[in-house]
């Protein structure tokens, strides 16, 4: 844990000191997991400042230390969850976005072959944001989380309320429609070079 | 089939991995803690303005409660209250009226001849 219970305790008696201490210990850590959940950088901001707002009016409900990080963690992905419906209704993510340039790049990635500048960047995460329309939001965060972001099972559980197993069954149901977008994707750029 | 599905499975985990290094932790902006700030004490004061119209209405309320309350408990002092219908109706066609008990006078003057 980065902060401790007292200053949390500091917070709870709206010491504003002790509130920004641990937005400064956080901010980073917070920032980082909206960029790669929503991977809009002009609103990653926004919902990290949505995810400590939601933390300040909520913060005397927290009783214990060990449930700080997960319930943190648990704002964000609410946030992040929040934002992805909002921009879902905005503009829809279709599996036809998934152009055979992207699956080319995607190939790339995995030979390592190109070079990582801005350009390339933004195609993966536009190939990526594609693939991830197959799936729910709340699929694509879950799925986020424990693929990209690195979160074990026993993290997602405290997370999620949700036992280890129904979590499991999720994550393959996710990731298998995610891989199945992949795998149609791939088909139609072979069958379009091999025309 | 299947060596395709592993494939393409490796290739995923190999884009999920590209993307998490073409998404870089950004720096935060210098206007962020204000930003931050700024929002919490809109969304108090927000709060605040509605906690002070929910008192005003409930206070409102209770005032126009006890106000009711007193106006039902007041004792009327209409005298049809204090009696039954069946007395009210008597008292209306009481039977000591002269016009109906005394006798028909009939008058029978010579005028008809």
């Amino acid at each position: 844990m980065r902060v401790d219970f007292e200053l949390i305790k500091r917070a709870q008696k709206s010491d504003s000191a002790a509130f920004n201490e641990i937005v400064l210990a956080y901010r980073k850590r917070i920032l980082g997991t909206i960029t790669r959940l929503i991977a809009r950088p002009e609103d990653v901001e926004d919902v990290a400042q949505e995810v400590f707002l939601r933390l300040y009016f909520s913060l005397d409900q927290l009783r214990t230390a060990e449930v700080f990080e997960p319930w943190l963690h648990r704002l964000t992905v609410n946030a992040a969850y929040d934002y992805l419906r909002k921009q879902r209704r905005r503009q829809e993510f279709r599996m036809s976005d998934l152009s055979e340039q992207q699956v080319m790049l995607a190939d790339a990635a995995a030979g390592g072959k190109v070079e990582h500048d801005e350009q390339y960047r933004k195609k993966i995460r536009e190939s990526v944001q594609s693939l991830l329309g197959a799936v729910s939001e709340a699929d694509r965060i879950l799925l986020m989380l424990k693929e990209v972001e690195g979160l074990s099972l026993k993290e997602l559980e405290k997370i999620y309320k949700v036992n280890e197993n129904a979590l499991k069954v999720r994550l393959f149901r996710a990731r298998q429609r995610v891989l199945k977008a992949y795998g149609s994707a791939a088909t139609k750029e072979r069958t379009g070079q091999s025309r | 089939m299947n060596s395709m599905r592993g494939h393409d499975d490796e290739r995923l985990d190999a884009l999920l991995r590209a993307y998490r290094d073409a998404c870089p932790t950004p720096e935060p902006s210098a206007n962020f803690m204000p930003n931050l700030w700024q929002r919490i004490e809109s969304r108090q004061s927000f709060t605040f303005s509605f906690q002070r119209m929910a008192n005003a209405f409930v206070t409102a309320a209770v005032a126009l409660s006890i106000a009711l309350g007193v106006y039902m408990s007041i004792p009327r002092s209409n005298p049809s209250y204090s009696q039954s219908y069946i007395e009210a109706l008597a008292d209306a066609n009481t039977l000591d009226i002269p016009e109906y008990v005394s006798p028909v006078r009939l008058e029978l003057s010579d005028s008809g001849r």
